[in-house]
């Protein structure tokens, strides 16, 4: 016993560094969704006053900049309301005649971002708004340009939103001219992808939207436009490679649609099948 | 002592915390620089190994407790940054500030590819999106990085007179 115990002294170095490992290898390969719930609803606690400090701080120099940029936006979206209110009276008039029912319906709650995620990859972020506002597990984040991300924890004011960015994030899209249905595909969070069959009619420029078919985010919302189409590992498909619409870098102002999905009056079965497997 | 651990433990909350709100909006074409390595990498080559390694895998353990990802991942990757960083402490040999970046931007490269091989053992990523991540995320962010720690680097060599030259 003794010569174990001068062995780790003489190479306490050593064995710190591996404890460490062990630790953090035993960490990677365990269940870990139960422990981290706590351990996350105490940190966002902890540290959301300074961040929230610091955010404002940072805004502030943004200010004017923002002014003048929202007032050109203003006019621009005032030209557009006109014209779109001509053409949502023709669209209703329209289904009307089709006999279409509105799939949907929701109302926008306006978020700010508060906290980011401090890792490699930039996977989520905190938004300043939470179950006293109405929010719930799943709901989607947009903002002017697209979608953002969805709801993945709630707390009292606050809530935790994963980004369409992170790898396992799998978001269902489709090409907004060719109807055809995808995954937005990513490696590292930085270059997207769909993939589709080589004889989808799939060219640059092409809009890539939500497909609805998740049940989280409802259809039509814009997610980026083709600007690459490439060859794919599988010699049956390829790859448009995506540039998104949204600058997660300047994400601020945004909005949670109050949007429970689709498959949440069920999820009770859902969960009880997944145990069964 | 006290002094010394209460200063490390407040720049450590100050860089988490600027990391997660401040930096965002110093990003460069989507790069941003990682403050936490720079103080790990700081700490560790002022005191030594031991604490490196521990103190990096709290930090590393905080961020993936932060974060939804793989509990531990980052708590390996800042483990072993730290072990790096301690190696080349001021107690054991004389670094200059020019040596100290590159030995940071080898800490860089080292916590990334730990972090990034866990992400091909445990999700199958490929090796080319591995060495891909490396050349355009770990490098610009490295340098990005590195520019900023020349200030607390230089600052410290040349204005600190307990550091013998």
């Amino acid at each position: 016993m003794h010569w174990i115990i001068g062995l780790i002294k003489k190479n306490l170095s050593f064995f710190s560094l591996l404890l460490t490992i062990v630790l953090s290898l035993l960490m990677i390969s365990s269940p870990e969704e139960a422990r981290l719930s706590t351990a996350r609803t105490l940190t966002m606690s902890v540290f959301y006053p300074f961040q929230f400090t610091f955010n404002q701080v940072s805004r502030i120099k943004d200010v004017f900049a923002e002014n003048i940029r929202l007032k050109k936006e203003v006019t621009e979206l005032s030209v557009e309301l006109a014209s779109l209110k001509e053409k949502g009276i023709e669209n209703e008039r329209l289904r009307g005649l089709l006999n279409f029912t509105q799939d949907f319906s929701f109302d926008f709650v306006p978020v700010r971002v508060v906290a980011r995620d401090p890792s490699l990859g930039d996977w989520t972020v905190i938004v300043n708004a939470g179950k006293s506002s109405g929010i719930e597990l799943f709901m989607p984040l947009v903002g002017d340009r697209g979608v953002v991300g969805k709801v993945i924890k709630v707390l009292g004011n606050l809530s935790q939103v994963q980004l369409i960015k992170d790898p396992a994030s799998r978001t269902s899209v489709l090409c907004r001219r060719t109807r055809t249905i995808s995954i937005l595909g990513t490696e590292n969070g930085s270059d997207f992808f769909v993939q589709c069959r080589k004889h989808e009619d799939i060219i640059v420029g092409d809009t890539i939207v939500t497909s609805g078919l998740g049940g989280i985010f409802p259809r039509g919302l814009t997610v980026g436009v083709v600007d690459k189409i490439a060859e794919d590992k599988n010699p049956l498909f390829k790859r448009a490679r995506l540039k998104l619409s949204v600058d997660f870098d300047r994400l601020d102002e945004l909005f949670i649609l109050r949007l429970s999905p689709r498959w949440m009056s069920f999820r009770s079965e859902i969960d009880s099948l997944r145990l069964l497997k | 002592m006290i002094k010394n651990v209460i200063m490390w433990a407040v720049l450590f909350f100050m860089a988490f915390v600027l990391q997660t709100s401040f930096v965002s909006n110093a990003a460069i074409f989507s790069i941003k620089p990682d403050l936490i390595i720079i103080v790990l990498f700081l700490m560790a080559m002022k005191v030594g190994i031991i604490p490196g390694v521990f103190i990096g895998f709290i930090i590393g353990l905080g961020q993936d407790l932060y974060i939804p990802g793989v509990l531990g991942q980052n708590a390996l990757a800042k483990t072993i940054a730290g072990f790096a960083a301690g190696l080349f402490n001021e107690k054991v040999m004389r670094v200059d500030p020019f040596l100290e970046i590159v030995l940071l931007l080898f800490t860089f490269i080292l916590n990334d590819i730990v972090y990034s091989l866990v992400n091909v053992v445990k999700f199958g990523y490929s090796f080319s999106a591995f060495g891909m991540s490396l050349l355009t995320f770990t490098l610009p962010r490295a340098i990005y990085s590195i520019l900023i720690a020349f200030i607390p680097i230089f600052w410290d060599y040349f204005f600190k007179p307990s550091i013998k030259r």
